[in-house]
């Protein structure tokens, strides 16, 4: 019988895994919605967050400081990516754009791996203090500051779709770009913001997580997988990953915890597989067929 | 202009059946890099029968290549069994576990489509790693024997070059024939428009899921022909960059048309032969290289090909695309 301590463990570090993966699920979420791409680059947002965020603090910056250019330089980067190369190939066929967001992928892990070579890196946790002990269970401090950038990035994300006219000429482009082009809404404006936004999201994802994990060029992939799997099974809403990321998590520390590290992403991959087939046949709700 | 266009094709045959005997001899090395390029020519043409002509995205086929490697992996170097049985059970077994889930994953469209093909792709990737004790799991499965025909052993890379593009140009000549008859026309209806296809009374079910499993087995094949090549597969050659690597040849070449999807495989194949003197810059490069590809030449490389020899021989249709009616 396997010690109540050791599942204890387990949960948190489903939560830990499943915080991330809420972030990186709210930002392809937002990205998605905003200008109806799906960003197979966004695992590479997570890697230069988390090595600009290592870089900086390693020349001596402190973290706070540090936090926010990372923020900056990283949702820049988005910008400049949308403006220049999503631009030209966003009215063609699904297969098209995917093959860009791959490419623009490829050429920032290049650019990650000339900057910050192949070696892995960490980072020093945000605040010195021991791990606590719940239950014989042991959380991290850092975790705390997870479940914190989710909350307060939640609380921002409504703040801001709901609160100011940015957010809501936002979230009428997700509606109907056409129709809110039409109501004096400038569509590339908030499709630029859109990627902001995302690229900001997937580096937060990045820079929380890193003290707790080694981070090279090529670690961008995984999370984004699942936060693919997050977003499918949560459909595409805020709340919807959000819930479903941290579900998935949980679903993977106890698979990783008590089955086998294999079967645990073959068992969350199957779930992607079921969730998108039983979404298809209306039995989860929503019987859009065309949309995404 | 007919009969220039052909010629074309010949000098271009003549090349490929000369080149062992000719520069490969020189250098070994390029016939088993042509080798590759043949297996990956088989796999983005498949693609390219879903996805240009059909309109159904998919981020998986390198996990139809991994069923087809691994069927004629196991049965040749674990049951002895002859290759070329093999490589028809990879055939087999590809096209089945594409008709088994075809008609339930074809119902989703667009990235919905993309998504769950991707994490079918990494179910068969982690499945295969996951049994180790029949696939020998993530050290990869050894041993497995070159090929043989009619009791010809194709050890020699020289006989296996001739093999294989024996089998690539077998390949897109069916394929061509395939897209130019009725059923070809059937898909790229269903393509423009899935509605109307099926209020003119087209099955498109039954059709999408004839071509999934034709470009299913095609891949199963490339599968086998890579197995006995490597003699030593593992999981990674088959996890989910290789999928995305197939697409990004696919509309790097151009989609919908076939010819694109071959000279984009070997556009993406042999960049590397040249990208690799600059070393750590490689992968930026490549990147930047597939960036401006996309950008600038939006149909393709074969676009620029077509327009290059209009330039050349007037109005004179040397690669003969069909028409554009067939983009996505």
């Amino acid at each position: 019988m396997i010690d109540r301590s050791v599942l204890l463990q387990f949960l948190f570090s489903g939560i830990t895994l499943g915080s991330v993966y809420a972030l990186i699920a709210i930002s392809l979420v937002i990205v998605y919605n905003v200008s109806r791409v799906l960003c197979f680059a966004q695992g590479e947002f997570f890697v230069f967050g988390a090595l600009t965020m290592i870089a900086l603090t390693a020349l001596g910056i402190p973290m706070s400081i540090g936090f926010i250019l990372t923020i900056v330089l990283v949702s820049g980067l988005g910008v400049v990516i949308e403006r220049l190369l999503i631009r030209p190939v966003q009215n063609s066929s699904v297969g098209m754009v995917i093959t860009m967001t791959v490419a623009i992928s490829l050429c920032l892990r290049g650019l990650g791996l000339l900057i910050w070579g192949r070696e892995a890196h960490t980072l020093p946790t945000f605040t010195k203090s021991k791990a606590l002990g719940i239950f014989g269970a042991y959380l991290s401090v850092q975790v705390l500051w997870i479940i914190a950038a989710v909350a307060i990035v939640l609380l921002i994300i409504w703040l801001f779709f709901e609160k100011t006219l940015l957010g809501l000429s936002m979230r009428a482009c997700a509606e109907n770009r056409l129709g809110a082009s039409l109501v004096g809404i400038s569509v590339w404006k908030t499709t630029l913001f859109a990627w902001a936004w995302g690229a900001a999201l997937g580096a937060l994802a990045g820079m929380v997580i890193a003290p707790l994990i080694f981070v090279r060029y090529i670690s961008g992939t995984m999370p984004m997988l699942k936060g693919f799997t997050a977003i499918a099974i949560g459909g595409l809403t805020t709340v919807g990953s959000v819930i479903a990321g941290l579900l998935l998590g949980i679903m993977e520390a106890y698979t990783v915890g008590l089955i086998s590290s294999e079967f645990a992403d073959a068992i969350v991959f199957s779930v992607l597989i079921l969730v998108l087939l039983g979404r298809s046949y209306g039995i989860l709700g929503r019987t859009e067929d065309g949309g995404m | 202009m007919k009969v220039k266009g052909n010629l074309w094709w010949l000098v271009l045959l003549l090349f490929i059946a000369l080149f062992p005997a000719t520069l490969g001899r020189i250098s070994p090395y390029y016939n088993t890099v042509l080798i590759l390029v043949g297996i990956y020519v088989i796999l983005a043409v498949s693609l390219d029968l879903l996805i240009g002509f059909a309109g159904q995205i998919s981020v998986g086929h390198a996990a139809f290549f991994a069923l087809g490697a691994y069927t004629s992996g196991i049965l040749t170097a674990k049951h002895s069994i002859s290759p070329s049985i093999a490589l028809l059970c990879g055939l087999f077994v590809s096209g089945l576990v594409a008709w088994g889930i075809g008609r339930a994953v074809l119902r989703l469209k667009g990235y919905y489509l993309a998504m769950a093909t991707l994490g079918l792709n990494a179910v068969i990737v982690k499945l295969i790693t996951g049994f180790a004790s029949i696939t020998g799991g993530a050290s990869g499965l050894l041993n497995i024997p070159p090929f043989q025909i009619f009791g010809l052993t194709l050890q020699d890379h020289t006989y296996y070059y001739y093999f294989v593009w024996g089998i690539v140009i077998l390949v897109i000549t069916c394929c061509l024939a395939l897209t130019k008859s009725p059923f070809g026309s059937t898909l790229i209806a269903i393509h423009s428009d899935e509605e109307a296809a099926s209020t003119l009374g087209i099955e498109c079910p039954k059709y999408k899921l004839h071509v999934f499993v034709i470009s299913s087995m095609l891949a199963g094949v490339a599968g086998s022909l890579f197995a006995h090549f490597m003699g030593f597969i593992a999981p990674d050659d088959f996890d989910i960059f290789t999928s995305i690597l197939i697409l990004v040849m696919l509309f790097l070449g151009g989609v919908g048309t076939i010819y694109g999807a071959a000279l984009g495989a070997a556009f993406l194949k042999l960049l590397p032969e040249v990208t690799y003197r600059f070393q750590t810059y490689e992968l930026f490069f490549h990147g930047l290289i597939l960036i401006l590809v996309l950008i600038f030449l939006p149909k393709g490389l074969l676009g620029i090909l077509t327009n290059v020899k209009n330039r050349l021989l007037g109005s004179g249709n040397l690669l003969n695309p069909p028409s554009s009616g067939t983009e996505p």
